[in-house]
Parts: C-alpha cells; structure tokens; sequence
C-alpha cells in the first residue's frame, strides 16, 4: 500500500466539503474518483497534494504520515519532513499550470534543480528520457503557448514524474481534450501505473473512468459511497 | 542674439543635465527593488503590515512630490525628537526614492496579484519554496506584465526631476530660467523642451527593447 488515508474531512467554514473520507491504493494501481461537481473530489485531491489542510483524519504516503490525528486535533508533518513526504505524491492540474516563461526542459529541470536531488547532468538526461518516452522530442525549446493542450498535458505529466513521485493525481484529466489525444493520455497513464506509480483520477468523464480504471470510488454529498 | 543665449546656456544645461540624470538614475535604481518588497508587504497577511504600508503610500500618493520635497528639506528638522536636517542632496534623494517607491509599489501590488493563483499552487506541489517561487516563477511574470506601467512612470520620472529647483538645486530647467533671465528671451526654454524629448526618446526606445525582451512568451 502507497497510499494509506483515514477518516479524513474538510470544511471551508460552515460548508462541509467531505467527510470521514477513508480509502487506500496500491502501489501501480489506477484509482479514479467519480462523482458530480461540488462534491469535494478536487477538495480531496488538494488536500493530498497538500495544497489544503484537512481538519480531522490521516494521510499515509509510503509509511510516512503527511498529517495524522492526535488528541482529536489533526497535526502536519515538521517542515523538512514534509517537503520530503510532498514529493511522493505528484499532481497534474487540470489547466496544467506550467510556467509560461520556461520552456519545456526548464519546466521539467525547475523542481529537480531546486531541491538538488541528483546532479545537473542526471536530472537533465532523466528529462531527456521522460520527453522521450511521452512523446515530445523536438518541443524542449518551446514555450507553453506554442504547445496543444495535449502536448501541455503530458509537459505537465512529465514535470510532475521528474520528482520520481509514488504517487501522480490527475485533477479531470480528460476536460479539455479531443478522442485522439485523451487516448495517448490514457495510454501514458496505464503506462505510469505499469511502472509502480499509484495513480489518482479525479473526474466526472464516467466513459474516460469505464476506459482506464482498476478501482472506482464514488463521491456523493462528501462521503464514498461506492468503493 | 542667439549665439550669446547657446554659449551660455550649453555649459550650464550640461552641469544641470548631470543632476537631472543623477536623480532619475538613483531613483530608479533603488526605488525599483525597493518598491518591490513594498508590494510584498502591502499584499501581507499582517495587517497591520498592510495597513501601514497602505498608509505610506497614500501619504506619497496623496501629496505633491513638491510638498515632499519642501517637507523633507524645510520641515523635517522641526519635527520635535528629530532635530536633524538633511543635506539638499539627501533631501532630494530621500523624496524622490520615497514617492516613487510608492507608485512603483502599487504597480507591482498589481503586477503580483495578476499572476495566475495555479503558478504559486504548481510551484508549491513542485516544493519550489517560498521565494525560489517568487524570483523565479512569479516575478518574471511580474515584470512582464507591469512594463507598460513602470514605462509611463520612468517618463514621469524624467519630467520631475525638474521639481528639483524648489530646493535650489540646478537641474537643466533651471539652466534654462537663469539664461532667460539673463537675456530675457523665451528660446533657453525651447532648447530644454527639446533636451527633454530627446531623453524621453532615448527612454522609449529602451523601454520598448526590455518590453520586447519579454515578449518572447504569451
């Protein structure tokens, strides 16, 4: 198990978003999280990716606990502890949210470089590979705006892969893309799980869910309903 | 006639050329990355940061910047527990650098807030940190889009420089009112008003190259 999370909710205020939320993955394994809009799937995803504080439950990523209950107060990982414990789990946006002024390579070299993590010419090869393997040879000079929502798409994926995440969440992958492309996508993403990465899908596309999951979980009125 | 009014007006224009683009050089110079840090903390979470950040710049933006110019050299030593007078330099400086700093400050305040929430949020799950996402992915952006403005106030700028003579400082503008008190004749003015298009030219061209440098993005 990669992904371990326990009775875990969220308000913003008085509006409850979910609640006593409790599912697990395992390592490899293709999880989509279906359910109508407003009912907390992005709000679930942020708070894994650590974007948003949950108020009660615990987040478990590969033995290490993100946040964890204690005396009915819900406590965050130290800060080092948690940078570390943030880089297994990748999130890929659903607007993509790459840097506009960076090219390809410096979209995926930014996050590697930053946090030291190999050297230089390693992370620049590993970047090479992943461009390589998603199909985007030749666009490592381009700039976000020159690329097709597909092309972004999978710059994002490969961004997200360079920091060898455990696991990758897709906030509504298939929103903003035409049959052809959202095949190629769906292929990279059985071809993530293959590796070992637990992927996440969160999304209303229940033909997009029929096609590519292993494990469905449905949200309804911020509980699971279906697992 | 004009002949006279050149050969004095040249060497006189040229010291005070050096003070008009003395104060526009300084100014610029530290009000930008002063102004910077200012936006930062007028956008604080602390508000009480805020509020008197927000303060000071109403302040600068509320008064002339002849008045600040007066009050920091004239005024400032009157104020009770201060005692001390700046230097004419300094109280020029001091002016400049503060109100600027305050336009400056609410352009990038704007600048910051037009940067797409996403771009922090992918920065903050790519555990880039606080302010390697801010040098690094938010301020380039920034700067991209506050050109135009920042571009308006440098031309601004140069044009004020010229409030410098209320404190007896001569800047080119008051080159030319000393040679057209001395030969009563309105030209020296004519001569400066074209010393000032050509500089705001030059300025153009130069804010036009930096804009296009970001240009290369959308």
């Amino acid at each position: 198990m990669v992904l371990s999370v326990e009775n875990l909710s969220k308000s913003f205020g008085k509006n409850k978003v979910f609640s006593d939320i409790s599912f697990s993955v395992n390592r490899g394994e293709i999880v989509c999280i279906r359910g109508k809009s407003g009912e907390g799937k992005t709000t679930l995803l942020r708070c894994l990716t650590g974007l948003e504080d949950a108020d009660k439950g615990s987040i478990i990523i590969n033995d290490m606990f993100l946040c964890k209950e204690e005396n009915s107060h819900i406590k965050y990982a130290q800060k080092a502890e948690l940078v570390a414990i943030r880089q297994e789990i990748g999130l890929v946006f659903q607007s993509f949210n790459l840097f506009p002024h960076m090219n390809v390579m410096e979209n995926l070299l930014e996050a590697p470089t930053f946090l030291k993590k190999e050297a230089a010419e390693t992370i620049r090869k590993r970047a090479e590979v992943l461009l390589k393997r998603l199909e985007l040879e030749g666009k490592e000079d381009s700039y976000p705006f020159q690329l097709s929502g597909g092309q972004k798409q999978r710059v994002a994926i490969a961004r997200a892969c360079m920091l060898n995440p455990s696991v990758l969440c897709f906030d509504e992958p298939t929103s903003a893309l035409d049959e052809q492309t959202r095949a190629q996508i769906s292929k990279i993403i059985r071809d993530l799980a293959s590796q070992g990465i637990a992927i996440i899908i969160v999304t209303h596309d229940n033909a997009f869910v029929d096609e590519i999951a292993q494990r469905i979980i449905t949200m309804k009125d911020g509980f699971i309903t279906v697992d | 006639m004009e002949a006279k009014v050149l050969k004095m007006l040249i060497p006189m224009a040229l010291d005070g050329l050096k003070a008009t683009i003395g104060v526009f050089a300084l100014t610029l110079i530290v009000s930008i990355p002063l102004s910077i840090a200012v936006a930062k903390l007028r956008i604080s979470k602390n508000k009480i940061i805020s509020n008197i950040i927000g303060m000071y710049i109403y302040v600068m933006r509320g008064t002339p910047l002849l008045l600040q110019l007066m009050f920091i050299f004239f005024g400032y030593y009157r104020v009770p527990v201060i005692g001390y007078a700046f230097s004419r330099e300094q109280a020029i400086f001091i002016a400049f650098i503060l109100n600027y700093t305050a336009y400056f400050a609410e352009i990038f305040r704007g600048g910051i807030n037009s940067v797409d929430v996403g771009q922090y949020e992918a920065s903050q799950v790519l555990e880039l940190g606080k302010s390697h996402t801010f040098m690094r992915i938010i301020l380039p952006q920034v700067i991209k889009n506050v050109m135009p403005s920042i571009g308006n106030e440098v031309i601004t700028l140069i044009k004020d420089t010229s409030l410098i003579y209320i404190l007896g400082a001569g800047d080119i503008l008051k080159a030319a009112k000393s040679v057209s008190n001395a030969y009563a004749a309105f030209s020296p003015y004519i001569y400066i008003g074209f010393v000032y298009l050509v500089i705001t030219a030059v300025l153009t061209k130069i804010l036009g190259k930096i804009e296009n440098k970001y240009n290369y993005y959308r």
